[in-house]
């Protein structure tokens, strides 16, 4: 066990875990932010994406030691009232149906967009990829982001 | 009574729990704060078949952190299954560790209970096991001489099928097989379980409470009464949620042992070994018709596997009894027993495969007789279910297939295959037929309305649950719809098994059942307050007034909706129709699936923006039956080789291009009183067969074995006939 400081959705927090925990176990299990999901475990679903230091990452493979110094975001930090665009195109497509892998979605999404504000399919399609939806709402996905991204642009 | 239709059924309004489910605040299984709470999980057997003859947890209960280890020696006695070989149905109990046979690679064999998640997982690897190890039965062709019939309903005929063949100027033989799927939702399967006292309470992802609770009930011993189950929020079934499975019954031992709560998450890698698959189906269709098109005998011969104690399977033959209008028709189902667990529901089981079969075999039938498949299938249709003989309560096949035709572009279809090019690229067209009975089940509820200065609230209760279908919405809206109030004033309590009951989300009964039964409660409320005024029934009046008048701010009711005498006496299904474009690269043997239209006819549409949903949810796994899903099982040991989302492979983002959904507006006041069917699983049925239809259009090449893989395509030869 040891002592790690972390900067997750602007706050600082400290939590005391063995080093090799990853930051999705820490996000669970110790500090109660259960909005990113455990789909898997080894990087390939894409439920447990958060906002390293602004890009998307799979917190299920990134050990807390690696954490000091770089914020994190999560679903819960994404915005204050839950009106980011990207959350609000997606409700408005009714992206979500069980809802399980959308966090991750909307982390991978709103990450995107932040470095691409306008994706082309193709862009949208690779940055998407890795975010398995067993509901099968990848069509919506795609609309969403384009309509988050107008009315980014807009 | 006047209506406020804004938010009533059939708008398309957002989904009520949505924001829940963008901001990540929607709480699924494991996700509730318990006091106290420990964690446990299971051991799986590394062998097929045979005894445990050692298991020694002295290293494991030695971990810090460790509480117990669970085995058959230690383990509590329960409801063991009644017969050598069990049916396997919803309310089937699950016990586990009460002997030391092992029937499948995968079996838990011992259950870890520690303070942490990490620390039971790593205790599970320190729990020896030695075996007395057996040859298992894998291979299905090595144990052919084992198949047997599994029950009266495996089998049907009607007429005489040899003499139907040799009435038919054309006919076809084909075996089409489908391999092992597993539903895989993104949720695993989670519980957090508190036995207190005798009785137990506890967060698991069901899909089916009242079921559930028997099962666990019967487990245990204890009145059923005294089981509470609660979901709010499930994060896919697909199937795979429909049963009660061991994990559920390890925690609840668990919890009564240690006397604290206990939370269980399976592992992605138990998914594949301990809650259902799909299985591998062997299909031989044999198909005759004349030359005007007219079938003449139809026939569906399904072999399957099952466990060597538990017996499931998946009806591939009832879509040829019931799809297209034949004098002989003749079906059977056989099961092997094997060393692999227990198959079990996945999104429209039995259709989704025999659809494939079913579908294709009326396709390369249709080549065979140079004729258009539509036209086939159009002259083959029936408004009779020969098989069941009763008239459908509607059917709009034709239709389907006629406007998806007309939207899809069907005339610009070369019916020679390998004529339409654009560089590399093959182009082809595919059609494939939908059916999915559309059941409806008994279901009650309860509705307490609350008036509130002159707003009326009203809140309903049903032991319904949500899998990502929009439980939560079309109730909403069906109250909203018969109270006459906006749907910002109905709340929605579902997902605990103490609320009334419902058949709960499964076969595509939900949706109309759910909303029935919210209906009656609803009627019956505004029934019973009329009459304490002697207001008669036919009177307009608002609900909130109606309250005033009876001098009550708050008033309860319950309704239950059951299936009327016209339903029983009529075939209920959803019909449909798909068709896809595909782009197969000549040299490689890749493809793209580059559009699809589909056209549903599922009754009265409750919401159109969670039932484009549910079709698209049903295409996409449908696709993935064709492009990827394939669970490899090792031949030797028995052992599935793909168990993870690394070698599973379901679609992604990159694998689904446009696909444009159309919903026939129809309402079947026979199939219920709302004229609602189920739409969860018919999007499913016919996508495999478009696919495949559209790789031979493109090719000339049948592919009969699911996944359609680059290299299978690659190494096939034409159909005979193809230029
Ligand atoms: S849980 Fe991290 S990618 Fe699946
Ligand atoms: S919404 Fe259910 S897995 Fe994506």
């Amino acid at each position: 066990m040891a002592k790690f400081n972390l900067n997750i959705n602007g706050e600082d927090k400290t939590v005391d875990v063995d080093p090799s925990t990853p930051l999705l176990w820490v996000l669970r299990d110790h500090l109660n932010l259960v909005g990113t999901k455990y789909g898997c475990g080894i990087a390939q679903c894409g439920a447990c994406t958060v906002h390293f230091n602004g890009s998307a990452v799979r917190s299920c493979q990134l050990p807390v030691s690696s954490l000091e110094g770089s914020k994190i975001r999560t679903i819960e930090g994404l915005s204050e009232n839950g009106d980011h665009p990207v959350q609000q195109a997606w409700l408005e497509i009714d992206v979500p149906q069980c809802g399980y892998c959308q966090a991750g979605q909307i982390m991978s999404a709103s990450a995107l967009l932040e470095s691409n504000p306008n994706p082309s399919d193709e862009e949208i399609e690779n940055a998407m990829n890795g975010n398995i939806c067993r509901c099968g709402t990848y069509s919506r996905i795609k609309a969403a982001i384009k309509a988050a991204s107008k009315s980014q642009i807009a | 009574m006047k209506t406020i239709k804004a938010s009533g059924i059939g708008n398309p309004i957002d989904r009520i729990e949505g924001h829940l489910k963008v901001t990540g605040k929607a709480k699924y299984a494991s996700e509730f704060p318990v006091e106290n709470m420990v964690y446990a999980q299971g051991v799986n057997s590394t062998i097929a078949k045979g005894k445990i003859t050692s298991i020694d947890t002295s290293e494991a209960e030695k971990l810090d952190g460790v509480l117990a280890v669970i085995t058959y020696k230690n383990a509590e006695k329960l409801k063991n299954y009644p017969k050598d070989m069990t049916n396997f149905s919803l309310t089937t109990v699950a016990p586990v560790f009460q002997d030391r046979q092992v029937h499948y690679y995968g079996q838990y064999i011992a259950c870890v209970i520690a303070e942490t998640f990490e620390q039971a997982q790593y205790a599970c690897r320190l729990v020896k096991v030695t075996y007395e190890e057996e040859s298992p039965d894998i291979h299905l062709d090595k144990n052919r001489g084992k198949a047997y019939k599994p029950g009266d309903s495996a089998d049907f005929s009607r007429g005489d099928m040899d003499a139907g063949m040799r009435e038919a100027d054309v006919t076809l033989e084909q075996t089409y097989t489908t391999p092992i799927e597993h539903q895989q939702p993104m949720e695993l399967h989670a519980a957090i379980v508190n036995w207190n006292d005798g009785k137990v309470k506890m967060y698991a992802n069901q899909q089916i409470l009242n079921q559930a609770t028997t099962s666990i009930s019967e487990t245990f011993g204890i009145p059923k009464e005294d089981v509470q189950i609660i979901t709010p929020y499930i994060g896919g079934g697909f199937g795979s949620k429909l049963n009660v499975y061991k994990h559920i019954t390890m925690a609840t031992m668990a919890s009564k042992m240690i006397g604290r709560p206990v939370q269980i998450t399976v592992t992605r890698h138990q998914m594949f070994t301990n809650t259902g698959m799909r299985q591998f189906d062997e299909q031989e269709m044999r198909l005759g018709a004349i030359k005007d098109g007219s079938l003449t005998a139809l026939a569906h011969h399904t072999t399957s596997h099952t466990a060597k104690n538990l017996q499931y399977f998946e009806a591939c033959g009832n879509v040829s009894k019931m799809l297209y209008k034949t004098p002989n028709n003749a079906v059977t189902h056989r099961l092997i027993p094997l060393n692999i667990q227990c198959p079990s529901s996945m999104r429209a089981p039995g259709e989704a495969t025999g659809s494939f079969a079913l579908e294709s075999a009326i396709d390369e039938l249709a080549w065979k007789l140079k004729m258009d498949p539509i036209d086939f299938r159009i002259k083959n249709d029936t408004q009779v279910d020969m098989g069941a003989d009763k008239p459908f309560s509607s059917r709009l096949l034709v239709e389907c297939l006629r406007i998806g035709a007309d939207k899809f572009g069907w005339e610009n279809r070369k019916m020679q295959p390998g004529t339409n090019k654009k560089g590399n690229w093959l182009i082809g067209y595919g059609v494939s037929a939908a059916s999915r009975r559309a059941p409806y089940m008994k279901t009650s509820a309860k509705i307490v309305l609350e008036l509130n200065e002159a707003a009326l609230n009203a809140n309903i209760k049903m032991d319904a649950t949500d899998i990502g279908t929009g439980t939560y919405t079309i109730v909403a809206q069906t109250v909203s719809e018969y109270l006459g109030i906006p749907v910002e004033n109905v709340k929605v309590e579902i997902g605990d098994s103490e609320f009334p009951v419902t058949p709960g989300s499964g076969g595509s009964w939900g949706a109309a059942s759910y909303c029935n039964g919210a209906r009656k409660a609803c009627e019956n409320a505004i029934a019973e307050l009329k009459k304490k005024q002697n207001i008669t029934e036919s009177e307009e009046i608002e609900v909130a007034e109606l309250l005033q008048q009876n001098n009550l701010t708050t008033f309860e009711a319950e309704g239950t909706a059951e299936p009327s005498e016209e339903y029983k006496k009529h075939s209920v299904f959803s019909f449909g129709a798909n068709f896809t474009e595909v782009w197969v690269d000549k040299d490689t043997g890749m493809y793209r699936i580059k559009r699809m239209v589909n056209v549903g006819s599922a009754g009265k549409i409750l919401n159109p923006k969670t039932a484009y949903g549910q079709i698209i949810g049903g295409l996409t796994m449908g696709a993935g039956m064709v492009i990827a899903e394939r669970t490899q099982v090792e031949p030797n040991y028995g052992n599935f080789i793909t168990r993870t989302l690394a070698d599973y492979h379901v679609p992604v983002n990159l694998d689904l291009a446009n696909i444009d959904v159309v919903f026939l507006p129809e309402e079947d006041k026979i199939a219920n009183e709302m004229g609602v069917k189920g739409i969860g699983e018919l999007g499913i049925t016919s996508v495999a067969a478009s696919i495949a239809n559209a790789i031979f259009n493109a090719t000339g090449k049948r592919m009969r074995d699911l996944p359609i893989t680059p290299e299978k395509l690659i190494e096939a030869g034409l159909e005979p006939g193809v230029a």
